[in-house]
């Protein structure tokens, strides 16, 4: 019969301390965790968050990865369990799994241009990416930041995207796609802020997460400039669930976004149907 | 090959031997179907050959419904205290280890929860001694007898049972109740390979009746008919029950849920179907196949496209309990033969 103390229990959380809960917008908090044994990740990975009693789900971290004891997440409110995660206070437990699927390949972006191209939430995972650029910048022949988000007020990290706007070492811009009385930047699109980058198109990487709609016409618009498909990295969050590549539900053409993803260059997905769905 | 001739009664004594170690189970036939029951005696109704039980064979190795993990502990959590010895089983539904293993015992992620039933359990097979008309396991690519993937293999010859070694286990088994036994003369051989042929012509022309695409033919059949009609057409009638998937001896896709009462919190999973509308549905409410003919093509996609690209199979193995188990007679042999003709 076997022995039941070497397995691993692939479905267990590790039990984690809520250090802190920050208000990033009406609809947005940052949780600041604290694993009890150790659970780091690289960019671009994501974990399974779990509300005791209540349920599980996926989230892509936000802190700097070097930071190896404490990670943020932060976390819309949309559903069933980040419902409960926007009541949640520090001292309170919670769990997690993973890290799970495959990174940025920072390695791969050394000597290039790097382009990190977001939309709305999707500026959570994008800080992870950052902070990761920042710690070996000189690695990179330039970084450029283009950040759209519906409204002035749904612009999340207000104070660390105003530092960022002030950083000599990077090529800042961002928009809303409507002002208010205070907005002074610009207006329009995401798509709109592109088109003064003078790249090597033929090494240049992009990255782009944000919500679907900002994923496919930003990809478009990132094509009709010269981009390669291969080199444009994107976010392909699906129903992620076990986070093993099992559970079957986060599959997308011959891959599980879980597993061999979340991150995808365009040319191995353009392929399938219904990718932007 | 290590050939051994079993009678009917030693195989009642064999099976009364197993309980010390298993919990042992045979197929039993009720009306025109045959369940799986936990062994008692050798009564009649109790059917070694035949055709394939009711429930898939994947139920003793992922439960429709099981704890995997409790609170933030390590061990893993595993229900009863023997393991089955599933007896009766047939080639179609061994086939599904074929995908079911690939799924759950694969390098980066083991399945704890899988892998002990899987290397636990035992596993006498047995040779179809018939077909019924949803039979179509020779279209892709199995023969109605097992050949891989068991411990032990029956077939029925005249007042007994040939019985072939596959594993290790099988061998300890006829070691250890070796008075059972008598060794399998070559005269039982070619008795044995007379009926699998006569068997196996029995599925062939049930093919051939029902019009069976090969799967020689099914390369590229769900891609080419990607935006046909054919998908909606063949959902008309679906009432999104869930069944064809429950029932696939290949279908892997489960759900994970918690729960919590005073003392500790459990994780749990259940079978899930990708036949049912919030299947894909992320916690935004953006779902990816909102129409019930995208999640019919979507199962078609992943037992035909999906996993030949990825582990080289195809994820039927020609059971055809999706055919019986469907209240809107959607047949899956009939949506095959649509779309391999729509190429």
């Amino acid at each position: 019969m076997c022995s039941c103390s070497k397995e691993k229990n692939i479905y267990r959380p590790i039990e984690t301390e809520v250090l802190d809960v920050i208000t990033e917008s009406s609809t947005i908090k940052t949780l600041k965790l604290k694993p009890k044994e150790e659970l780091t990740f690289e960019t671009g990975q994501f974990i399974e968050l779990t509300i005791p009693g209540v349920g599980e789900a996926p989230f892509t971290p936000s802190s700097r990865p070097a930071v190896r004891d404490t990670m943020d997440v932060s976390i819309m409110k949309v559903g069933k369990v980040t419902d409960v995660v926007h009541q949640l206070k520090k001292g309170d437990i919670v769990g997690l799994r993973g890290p799970y699927g495959v990174g940025y390949p920072l390695d791969t972006f050394k000597g290039k241009e790097v382009l990190v191209f977001g939309g709305g939430v999707g500026l959570a995972p994008l800080r992870s990416l950052m902070y990761a650029l920042f710690d070996r910048i000189n690695d990179f022949k330039k970084i450029y930041f283009r950040y759209g988000a519906k409204t002035p007020d749904d612009i999340i990290y207000k104070e660390l995207v105003k530092e960022w706007s002030g950083r000599s070492d990077l090529d800042f811009r961002i928009t809303v796609d409507k002002g208010d009385d205070k907005w002074t930047g610009h207006v329009g699109l995401v798509t709109t802020i592109l088109d003064d980058m003078k790249l090597d198109f033929n090494t240049a990487i992009a990255v782009v997460c944000g919500p679907p709609i900002m994923m496919k016409f930003g990809t478009f618009k990132l094509l009709e400039l010269g981009f390669k498909e291969s080199n444009i990295y994107l976010s392909m969050e699906k129903n992620m669930s076990c986070g093993l590549g099992k559970c079957g539900h986060c599959r997308i053409g011959t891959y599980y976004a879980c597993k061999d993803g979340p991150v995808f260059t365009y040319d191995k997905i353009k392929g399938f149907h219904d990718i932007w769905k | 090959m290590d050939m051994k001739y079993i009678t009917i009664e030693n195989l009642a004594q064999l099976l009364e031997d197993l309980k010390e170690d298993y919990r042992v189970f045979t197929p039993v036939k009720k009306g025109d179907q045959r369940f799986y029951k936990e062994y008692t005696e050798l009564t009649d109704d109790v059917v070694i050959g035949e055709v394939r039980a009711f429930e898939p064979l994947k139920a003793f190795f992922s439960r429709a419904r099981e704890v995997v993990a409790e609170g933030f502990t390590p061990q893993v959590p595993h229900e009863g205290d023997k393991p089955f010895a599933v007896v009766g089983v047939k080639a179609c539904d061994l086939k599904g280890f074929k995908v079911q293993d690939h799924v759950f015992l694969d390098n980066d992620y083991k399945d704890p929860s899988y892998a002990k039933p899987r290397e636990e359990n035992l596993i006498i097979s047995a040779d179809c001694t018939c077909a019924i008309d949803t039979c179509f396991c020779t279209a892709v690519g199995i023969k109605p007898y097992p050949t891989e993937d068991f411990d032990l293999n029956l077939s029925e010859i005249e007042g007994g049972f040939l019985a072939e070694i596959g594993s290790e286990k099988g061998q300890a088994i006829v070691d250890k109740c070796s008075a059972l036994f008598q060794d399998g003369s070559d005269q039982f051989v070619s008795r044995r390979d007379k009926i699998r042929e006569e068997v196996a012509k029995e599925v062939d022309a049930n093919i051939k009746e029902n019009d069976v695409p090969d799967q020689s033919r099914l390369k590229g059949a769900v891609e080419k008919n990607f935006d046909s009609d054919i998908w909606s057409d063949e959902a008309k009638t679906c009432v999104e029950c869930g069944a064809c998937t429950i029932i696939c001896p290949t279908c892997h896709c489960f759900f994970l849920y918690d729960q919590k009462n005073e003392e500790k919190m459990n994780r749990l999973r259940i079978w899930d179907s990708c036949m049912l509308k919030h299947y894909a549905r992320v916690a935004g409410g953006e779902n990816p196949r909102p129409e019930l003919w995208t999640r019919l093509r979507n199962r078609f996609e992943k037992k035909f496209d999906f996993f030949p690209k990825i582990a080289d199979i195809y994820a039927c193995t020609g059971c055809g309990r999706c055919i019986s188990a469907c209240p809107a007679k959607i047949d899956i042999r009939k949506v095959l033969k649509r779309l391999v003709d729509n190429v």
